[in-house]
């Protein structure tokens, strides 16, 4: 898993064009990297369980699969990845399978719209890795997210 | 059944009970916005899209026809970038459109969808026609050269990627999945993650009209 992302690659992409715009807050967020998905619609189990180690790999499969990845901050705010240092696009990227699960200090660029948190995350400034090792207690979440070995 | 196999399972399982979706939406919404009716919602219009994405596109509609960021018939516009036989975000993305779109004309209010596809060597016209008619009777499904829809992917930011090829030799795609409110000249009015349900979707779009 790789702890240190890529250079930067903003320049000219987000770029306010007026001053009508309303300039983004420069926040740092600390929390989990997570699958939007399973952890919204709830049909993979409670937000406790389709969170850490036991969403890990399902995660993953959906962050590949092109659903958004968001930050779920410690205060329980969940923030939607446009973007994360080292992302060419605003919309998808690999780099964020690389981050799935884990817990990181994250400075960016908050928009807010339509009383929705985005964030274009300029620099990871912390990556504690998967801290979060929940699959003691639940085990895959779901189970049928991990390879079968024949 | 392969990782992969399991992958789409599974996303196909969470794309059934779509109801369910909107139970979280307010962990999304900073201040409880999600908990405000649509008559609380605040009337004025929500200012520019405070960064850069969009713009004029070239390509071809699943008719044969030319068709551009531009609604001819002057609608607004609901755009997503998937692939015709993509099991993964594309059908929960999908269906989600097509029903915010039907939830706007029970308003009176029509709205376009349109479906761009990030793989045009299997996308022709007439494969783009059969899935978009399969969703909406009024979605456009559109494609081009490879160069063309490249510039519209990353006039959007839209990365797209194959990681794979499904049981039948076919291209499986990461991409990106927001969905983007256009206006009838083409211009970006905001972006909706693809995990809204319909209902959400709906009452955001209505504050741009």
């Amino acid at each position: 898993m790789r702890k240190s992302l890529g250079g930067l690659a903003l320049a000219g992409l987000l770029a306010t064009s007026g001053a009508a715009l309303a300039a983004p807050e420069r926040i740092q967020v600390t929390g989990e990297a997570i699958d939007t998905w399973c952890y919204f619609s709830g049909v993979m189990g409670g937000a406790d369980a389709v969170v850490g180690t036991a969403h890990h790999t399902c995660a993953l499969w959906c962050a590949a699969g092109g659903i958004p990845v968001g930050l779920l901050a410690d205060d329980g705010t969940v923030y939607m990845v446009l973007k994360l240092e080292g992302d060419d696009e605003t919309n998808g990227g690999d780099t964020l399978l690389d981050v799935q699960s884990e817990r990181l200090v994250a400075d960016g660029l908050l928009y807010q719209r339509d009383g929705i948190n985005y964030i274009v995350v300029e620099k990871v400034v912390a990556n504690e890795g998967i801290t979060n090792l929940n699959h003691e207690d639940y085990g895959p979440v779901p189970p049928f997210a991990i390879p079968e070995l024949n | 059944m392969t990782r992969l196999g399991r992958l789409l399972l599974g996303l196909t399982l969470a794309a059934l009970p779509l109801a369910a979706a909107g139970a979280h939406d307010k962990h999304l919404h900073g201040g409880g916005e999600a908990a405000k009716t649509k008559a609380s919602m605040p009337a004025a219009l929500p200012g520019p899209l405070p960064f850069k994405v969009g713009g004029p596109f070239d390509l071809v509609d699943h008719d044969g026809q030319t068709r551009g960021e531009t609604d001819p018939e002057g609608q607004h516009q609901l755009l997503f970038f998937g692939y015709a036989s993509c099991k993964a975000i594309c059908d929960v993305a999908l269906p989600r459109m097509a029903e915010t779109v039907d939830l706007l004309e029970e308003d009176g209010t029509i709205v376009r969808p349109v479906f761009i596809t990030v793989d045009p060597a299997n996308d022709t016209p007439a494969v783009l026609k059969e899935a978009t008619q399969a969703l909406h009777p009024r979605m456009i499904g559109l494609t081009g050269s490879p160069e063309a829809v490249e510039a519209a992917r990353q006039a959007f930011q839209v990365e797209a990627s194959q990681v794979s090829r499904d049981i039948k030799g076919r291209p499986i795609y990461a991409h990106g999945s927001f969905i983007y409110l256009l206006a009838p000249d083409g211009e970006v009015l905001t972006l909706l993650p693809p995990v809204l349900g319909p209902d959400r979707m709906a009452e955001i779009v209505e504050k741009y009209l």
